[in-house]
């Protein structure tokens, strides 16, 4: 499984979703498997992307979020994973990118790669869960409790081909549309 | 300020519904019923003693309180909750606000997010432990160049329009910072702090 195969996975099985996609190589197959869809990309703030998701979950509840995150990233705010735990949105997923590299600066190895499934599971109030194809990732993404953390592992390299700089304003302005959207949606008979 | 922040404004749960902390009715009440009434409903901090009693106040008022990691953590929180339409107010230590700074220059500045940031100084004068100085004499200067004003609170008189100002800002989609000064807590309570 490569990174645009597990992204389009869980994009098919909830388009209803809101999408929260961190920086570099995760933005990057976000943008290419949505075209370009009205997510919440990040440009930088490495780390932020689980917590910022988890602003959002609590915010447009009962509506999916679902983070993509890769794993250097997570390592980097590995924190937040107690902190979901701790408020316990049922609407939110961490969806781990991990190849046990820094694929944005370069592939570089994560010296220690880091496994997130059974850490997340073992936190109370939390779950977690490993997968390694685009079906079982697609099942996961309903049938794993929220919230919770299923860490795809990637045994492919490719280069999305959407670039991970984004216009943050238009970032902004698209998402906060989708938002609104689905207000207005919860508000029709 | 939308009915739903219009509406909590008003709102003041009984005593007994408030969670642990120092109840007081001092400036902290005054700035917390500020920060209320200019439309914040979201507040997201590391627990700090200093700011326990605005914390306190503002669980009475039924806000939504969330105790987070660390600061940089509660910036992106914020900043997750504001572009899903919330107005959320970030509190800190003048010691966290290093452990921030990726998230503020990296998220919040560029997305043009207005955060209020409020955040309760440590190393300044009066200050008995030498680990808090640098970062309290630093706090302003690094403020200043992200391009982030910071306004300071000494005296109790002027809580609630820094408050509420810093609010302000934020809606109209500009971050700052409310700074409050060791000396606003009073001698006594100069030497407290997490």
């Amino acid at each position: 499984m490569n990174i645009l195969e597990a992204t389009r996975a869980v994009l098919d099985q909830r388009p209803d979703a809101l999408f929260v996609a961190a920086l570099g190589t995760a933005t990057s197959a976000l943008r290419t498997a949505s075209n370009d869809g009205p997510h919440l990309y990040f440009g930088g703030a490495m780390g932020s992307a689980a917590p910022a998701a988890l602003g959002v979950a609590e915010r447009v509840a009962p509506r999916l979020v679902i983070a993509f995150v890769g794993d250097g990233e997570l390592l980097m705010g590995a924190r937040t994973l107690w902190s979901i735990a701790g408020v316990r949105p049922d609407n939110l997923l961490v969806v781990v990118m991990a190849d046990g590299r820094y694929s944005m600066t370069g592939g570089q190895r994560i010296e220690a790669p880091p496994v997130f499934a059974e850490p997340a599971a073992a936190i109370p109030g939390l779950d977690g869960i490993r997968v390694s194809s685009p079906g079982a990732l697609a099942r996961a993404v309903d049938e794993l409790p929220r919230p919770g953390v299923i860490e795809a592992v990637l045994d492919e390299r490719v280069v999305p081909p959407a670039s991970p700089f984004v216009d943050p304003y238009r970032v902004r302005s698209a998402f906060e549309a989708e938002v609104a959207r689905t207000r207005l949606d919860a508000t029709r008979p | 300020m939308d009915q739903d922040a219009a509406e909590i404004a008003t709102r003041e749960l009984p005593a007994a519904a408030a969670a642990t902390g120092p109840l007081v009715s001092g400036w902290e009440t005054d700035l917390a019923d500020a920060l209320v009434r200019s439309g914040c409903t979201t507040f997201a901090l590391v627990p700090d003693k200093r700011l326990d009693p605005i914390v306190a106040r503002l669980r009475t008022r039924g806000m939504l309180i969330r105790s987070l990691a660390q600061e940089e953590e509660c910036v992106a929180y914020a900043a997750g909750h504001m572009m899903a339409g919330g107005l959320t107010t970030v509190l800190m230590q003048s010691s966290g606000l290093g452990n921030a700074l990726n998230a503020i220059a990296s998220l919040v500045l560029p997305y043009g997010l207005g955060m209020p940031i409020v955040i309760s100084m440590r190393g300044t004068i009066g200050e008995r432990n030498p680990a808090q100085v640098p970062m309290g004499r630093a706090t302003v200067p690094i403020l200043t160049a992200l391009g982030i004003q910071a306004f300071t609170a000494r005296d109790p008189a002027q809580v609630e329009t820094i408050a509420s100002g810093i609010v302000a800002m934020a809606q109209a989609g500009v971050t700052s910072a409310m700074l409050l000064d060791q000396e606003l807590a009073g001698p006594a309570r100069r030497e407290s702090g997490r």
